[in-house]
């Protein structure tokens, strides 16, 4: 049975102001896009995905994995992959570091081998060792996927990820995200303000505009 | 102008360092030795009990620093993501303001066999009818200087953590990262440990390393709540100065050199914990477990925290009874009567001691906030930034503990001007004074948008029309923050009042340390909290004045 994530009958309000409205089902490998402008509650649905809704935020409805409501469990055990604009490495680990923090526990030369094989895929081999803050922004953005991918994510919720990339580079890594996605068959929302980035996601996209734009 | 700014600072600690090395050398041309000896140090070595004051330095600094930052950690790790962060934030900075010997007599009355916690405890529990002697304080371990340590020097880390996290791009970051973590499947506890810690700590490091040089070679917490045989080192320094025998200042100097030796191998003895610590924790931390036992950390934090709070409130409130307590007999949690009478007493002979700590707080703190806005405004007007080796040196003060270069300082000023007492202790605090309100002037004055004197400037302002009717008025409210840092720092000085003053010069400090561990509990927590309204009052007038001379204002 392929994995799905399902958000039932979810209202978002900030304080009593509502935002948004959504009920959807995504299946392993699916992309489900979001697009809105700044301040429609794009990033307030995130939070709530994964658990973080900031103080002054609420929330009606239910989360669902595989028929699992997961609504109500903490941030950490939801297992929610997440992925920034920025890569958020962690400047006091290398790169290998970062990666092995995101996995599972185990075998120390299995994980490092993991590791490797892991780089050499996305054409990073042999930086193991180097610190994260001399990596290019293309390297930086590929090592934080991997860092989300190899932690075996249920889901994986992509915040505008490519939005600091440029255009040649922006295209080349949103492709990498995409076919990994794909290939691991996990559901994915992605939330962006970009047409490129939703027609390669190529899944289904809903709009949210901000409904009291008069208010 | 950063130059006699520095000079002024310098110049002094080294001046002081210099004639605490020659005389700990036996070169002492007022007492008539003029012969390089080590005759200090085989005085000093002889000393009965040393080991024991070298070791209780030693330990009380490195395990007081190590529990209030522990417990910092502890309490960044469990609330990082709670809005009772800012919360305790609020209940322990006013400790900040609190000086070293009202709050070490505070604690002792706390602790004392008689004191508010046995009462507590008695007889319900105890079963105590009369106080037990259970050796607390100025217990031989140093358990007593440890908590009035601790209790000092956790809200002085805490506001540096906090600090460091209120960067705007550093605090967006950490946050950001520990929602990584999260995310990755790390329980919030852990999460901190391993990503937050590790990118906070270089901004916690020298912070730390000053509390600790500070702990190792205090005076006012051992000398009311240590022990007297043997005491630590620095107050053992201080009696040997102090001593009407005048050759004991021989052995004093040779102390004195010891005690900066000890303060250096405590601050060694950091780092090289620092370095076991990152080396055994290195692989744990990429090892990927995501839980280690987080809700008992939680817990036990929650406990700690709660038990400090008591003992903060406990502390205060008993000092607040025992000056307004009537006869109270031991086991009964409150007096039977209550009255001002100490009070009264008190203050008739509280006016000189009051009148001192005034005036040398105003003298020293104005001269310091002339200077610092002296040296700010010419950097301004010369378009560059102190260099980091000037603005290190400002710290140093803070750094080489007092009881090192005060001495040294005092025979030079003994030298040159020894009838002019007030003039010795004021220019002593100005060198305590000068880096805090340095510190907490200048960041405010560099932030300000240079567009308004540029403006001003444009419409044909001279430069001190610029500064005196553009920038004043504008950085009046953080002047006043930085006068009543100043003097809070200046009321709460204890060494560079007594000893350049000759014992001559009483100020409210003075008298409360004197007074500490004698005959009335009742007179002494008056002066405890005379300590603590005075800085408190400058505090509350530099938050309303602004807002009194602003009322007509929409700001």
């Amino acid at each position: 049975m392929a994995a799905s994530l399902t958000i039932k009958a979810l209202n978002l309000y900030r304080g009593s102001e509502h935002l948004l409205t959504l009920d959807e089902t995504i299946k392993g490998g699916e992309i489900l896009t979001i697009m809105g402008p700044s301040g429609s509650g794009k990033s307030t649905l995130l939070n709530w995905l994964s658990g973080m809704l900031p103080k002054g935020f609420s929330a009606q409805g239910a989360l669902y994995f595989n028929q699992q409501d997961i609504s109500h469990q903490p941030s950490h055990l939801r297992h929610l992959g997440l992925l920034y604009q920025d890569s958020l490495l962690f400047s006091h680990l290398d790169v290998a570091g970062n990666i092995a923090f995101a996995m599972p526990k185990g075998d120390k030369q299995q994980r490092l081998k993991k590791i490797t094989e892991a780089l050499s895929q996305v054409g990073l081999s042999g930086i193991e060792q180097r610190s994260v803050s001399s990596l290019s922004g293309g390297q930086q953005a590929r090592v934080a996927l991997l860092r989300v991918l190899l932690s075996q994510p249920k889901a994986i919720l992509l915040d505008e990820p490519f939005s600091k990339l440029d255009s040649q580079l922006r295209s080349e890594i949103r492709e990498l995200v995409f076919s990994q996605i794909r290939a691991l068959k996990v559901p994915a929302i992605l939330v962006t303000h970009d047409y490129s980035d939703a027609s390669a996601a190529a899944g289904k996209v809903i709009n949210i505009t901000k409904e009291s734009e008069h208010a | 102008m950063p130059t006699l700014l520095i000079a002024l600072l310098v110049l002094p600690v080294l001046g002081g360092l210099a004639n605490v090395i020659l005389p700990a050398f036996g070169w002492l041309p007022a007492l008539g030795e003029n012969a390089l000896s080590i005759k200090g140090f085989s005085a000093l070595f002889a000393t009965a009990g040393l080991t024991n004051m070298l070791m209780l330095s030693f330990s009380s600094a490195l395990l007081s620093t190590l529990l209030a930052f522990v417990m910092t950690i502890l309490i960044m790790a469990s609330y990082f993501n709670s809005p009772w962060l800012g919360r305790i934030q609020r209940l322990l900075g006013p400790i900040l303001v609190i000086p070293h010997a009202a709050a070490a007599i505070a604690i002792a009355f706390l602790i004392t066999p008689s004191g508010l916690f046995s009462r507590m405890l008695s007889p319900w529990l105890t079963d105590w009818q009369a106080p037990v002697d259970w050796l607390l304080p100025h217990d031989p371990f140093g358990l007593s200087i440890i908590l009035g340590l601790t209790l000092k020097e956790l809200p002085f880390l805490l506001l540096i953590a906090l600090g460091a996290l209120s960067q705007k791009e550093l605090g967006k970051t950490l946050h950001a990262q520990h929602k990584v973590a999260l995310s990755l499947g790390y329980c919030p506890i852990t999460a901190f440990f391993k990503v937050v810690l590790p990118a906070l700590y270089p901004y916690l490091r020298l912070p730390v390393l000053a509390v600790l040089a500070y702990a190792s070679a205090s005076v006012e917490i051992p000398l009311i709540l240590g022990p007297n045989t043997p005491p630590t080192l620095a107050v053992a320094i201080l009696h040997w100065f102090n001593d009407v025998d005048l050759t004991l200042r021989i052995q004093a100097s040779a102390g004195a050199l010891l005690q900066l030796i000890v303060t250096l191998f405590t601050l060694t003895c950091w780092l090289v914990l620092e370095w076991l610590v990152k080396f055994f924790a290195k692989n744990s931390l990429t090892n990927g477990q995501r839980e280690y036992a987080g809700q008992l950390i939680k817990w036990l934090t929650h406990l700690l925290t709660t038990l400090l709070m008591s003992v903060i409130v406990m502390a205060l409130a008993g000092l607040i009874l025992w000056s307004v307590a009537g006869f109270w007999r031991f086991p009964a949690a409150l007096p039977e009567k209550l009255l001002f009478m100490h009070w009264q007493s008190a203050f008739s002979q509280m006016q000189t001691p009051i009148i001192n700590t005034l005036l040398i707080g105003f003298a020293a703190t104005s001269i310091a906030l002339f200077l610092t806005l002296l040296t700010l405004e010419a950097e301004q007007q010369r378009g560059y930034e102190l260099s980091s080796l000037v603005s290190l040196l400002i710290y140093l003060p803070m750094l080489i503990p007092s009881i090192a270069f005060l001495f040294g300082l005092v025979w030079l000023q003994e030298q040159l001007s020894s009838r002019h007492a007030y003039f010795n202790v004021i220019f002593s605090h100005l060198l305590f004074v000068l880096p805090y309100v340095f510190l907490s002037l200048a960041s405010s004055y560099r932030l300000l948008d240079k567009r308004f004197a540029q403006v001003g400037a444009s419409l044909g302002a001279a430069p001190l029309k610029v500064f005196l009717q553009i920038k004043l008025p504008q950085l009046l409210p953080a002047i006043l923050v930085a006068l009543a840092l100043g003097l809070a720092i200046s009321f709460s000085q204890y060494l560079p009042t007594i000893l350049p003053g000759g014992g001559r010069i009483n100020t409210i400090t003075t008298e409360a340390v004197a007074l500490a561990n004698g005959a009335s509990r009742r007179v002494s927590s008056v002066y405890a909290l005379t300590q603590m309204i005075l800085p408190g009052l400058g505090f509350l007038l530099a938050w309303l004045l602004p807002k009194f001379i602003f009322r007509h204002k929409d700001l």
